[in-house]
């Protein structure tokens, strides 16, 4: 015998009734631009993270004339440098303090971006000591006052007074990032409900005869909400997977500023994709990866309301 | 057994007259009523009412042996719905679906195996004479084939009221006479019937007790229409 019927025949023909394609581009697009929230989010609370942490317990201090002996300056020994001096004072700060003065090369890769591969060795260029200070310690209010009158010109700058400008900026871009994906949620809530109402008012006659058949509101809005939820998760699928194209390329342009920087000049090459990849943020990812599975629940569950909803005039 | 004591039902406002006033009559297990009226006597409403496709809005209904409140819960309704068959006036098919898929939904709708529901719709579709038209689309059946299907889809779960709006309205004589044999036959079997008509020659033809509405009101009850 031959199976007339298959697969979940009831007549309402959801396929028909829904508006798919435009139920699915429109979610597709705000996956898209949830996915490029939650980059900048996730990039704005790194950065946030990052100079809360580390960066703020850097010093970066230049000496000019480094090479200049201090006696001829002051009243110090001959044969030691103002840069030596220097090195010799922040010798006093506490133990587990990391002290390095910048190489020439370090220091002309660091000046790249404005003079260029040029040599630079005939400029009358500063010396620079990054120094790290141990987590718990803080640096000595009398540090720069003595620098600068045991070595005069010394120029003493602390990073955690710019950490906490930047820690502000990231926290304000995070409180956006965080209104724009509620907007996004928002408009998605609001396609999807359209979307339920047009399919709802093109199968009025079929519901009520489905219901006068015995069929319980449940039944109704799960067959509505398992559909627009599937068009909903291809949607946020399709969506992030579009938005990863633009953020590999934001995240390269961001690449300098990251963790893990990236040294090759061929940037764009694939197999530097790769490496790129691997620079993603975890929370990133796992944000990245729920975003058709929240997309599919969004539609999913307005779909349930606006149906139960419109099943309450029926007895 | 169905129950109905000084039942009225209003469409909206309070304001409003009711539809149907002050209704009341019994129907015994395997009992069949003719439900006689004018056009706009309220048949349409009352069999509505049996349906719970709308709830009274005053006395008190007892339906299959369940008294239905008037806050009655939905799910409830649709428990007490899944026992009552309904034949409405325009068939009310679902028009993407064969033959066999329109009759098969209210076993669907309760979960059944596909074997088991597959052995049940042939052997309905065999016994109103649609064995042969078990693919067929619906939108492609005739008048009468049509009011078949219907008659199958609402006794295929073995309801034990079935309700029929006018069901031979777009019958031809002969195809009338073959649809009284079948609520007959269903009445024998212990289902309740109740079958609305304006056609005075079915309602000679098969002589059964009768509820006459006129205006919203039960005016004459009988036990057979000569």
């Amino acid at each position: 015998m031959t199976r007339p019927f298959s697969g979940r025949k009831d007549g309402l023909s959801l396929s028909e009734a829904l508006p798919d394609r435009s139920l699915f581009a429109l979610v597709a697009m705000m996956g898209f631009l949830a996915a490029l929230t939650l980059a900048g989010a996730s990039g704005a609370r790194a950065l946030s993270a990052r100079w809360s942490g580390g960066a703020a317990q850097l010093l970066t201090i230049q000496v000019p004339d480094a090479n200049a002996p201090l006696a001829a300056q002051g009243g110090g020994s001959a044969t030691t440098t103002r840069v030596q001096a220097v090195l010799a004072d922040l010798a006093s700060l506490p133990d587990g303090t990391e002290v390095h003065q910048l190489t020439p090369p370090e220091l002309a890769r660091l000046l790249e971006p404005w003079l260029g591969e040029t040599d630079s060795s005939a400029l009358p260029l500063p010396a620079i000591i990054r120094v790290k200070l141990p987590p718990d310690a803080s640096v000595p209010a009398t540090l720069e006052q003595a620098l600068s009158t045991h070595v005069p010109g010394t120029i003493m700058e602390h990073n955690a007074r710019w950490g906490e400008r930047l820690r502000a900026l990231a926290n304000s871009l995070l409180a956006c990032a965080g209104l724009a994906l509620l907007s996004v949620g928002g408009i998605a809530t609001m396609i999807t409900g359209l979307a339920t109402r047009t399919g709802l008012a093109s199968r009025k006659d079929i519901i009520k005869t489905l219901h006068g058949l015995g069929a319980s509101d449940s039944y109704i809005a799960g067959r509505f909400a398992w559909r627009t939820a599937t068009l909903g998760f291809g949607g946020g699928l399709s969506g992030t997977l579009m938005a990863c194209l633009p953020l590999l390329l934001l995240l390269q342009m961001a690449a300098p500023f990251a963790s893990v920087p990236l040294t090759t000049p061929e940037r764009l090459l694939p197999q530097n994709w790769q490496a790129l990849a691997n620079t993603i943020p975890s929370d990133m990812l796992c944000a990245l990866a729920l975003l058709p599975f929240v997309a599919a629940f969004i539609c999913w569950f307005t779909t349930q309301v606006m149906v139960r909803l419109w099943l309450l005039r029926l007895p | 057994m169905i129950r109905l004591d000084n039942v009225s039902w209003r469409r909206g406002k309070k304001e409003s007259g009711p539809v149907l006033a002050h209704l009341s009559f019994a129907v015994p297990q395997g009992g069949f009523r003719w439900l006689l009226g004018p056009s706009g006597a309220g048949k349409s409403s009352l069999l509505s009412l049996l349906h719970l496709e709308n709830l009274p809005t005053d006395g008190q209904m007892t339906i299959l042996g369940k008294t239905v409140a008037q806050d009655e819960k939905r799910a409830a309704l649709v428990r007490l719905r899944h026992r009552i068959g309904m034949v409405h006036q325009d068939y009310q098919l679902m028009p993407d679906l064969s033959v066999a898929d329109n009759v098969a939904l209210p076993l669907r709708l309760q979960n059944r195996p596909e074997d088991e529901i597959q052995d049940e719709v042939h052997a309905i579709l065999k016994w109103v004479g649609l064995g042969e038209r078990v693919d067929v689309p619906a939108t492609r059946l005739s008048g009468g084939e049509q009011q078949r299907t219907a008659i199958a889809r609402a006794i295929i779960h073995r309801p034990g009221l079935v309700l029929a709006d006018e069901p031979t309205n777009a019958l031809e004589e002969s195809q009338a006479c073959r649809l009284l044999d079948m609520f007959a036959e269903l009445s024998a079997m212990g289902t309740t019937v109740i079958v609305a008509t304006h056609n005075e020659s079915l309602v000679r033809r098969l002589e059964r007790p009768f509820l006459f509405l006129e205006r919203g009101r039960l005016v004459e009850e009988g036990d057979a229409q000569a």
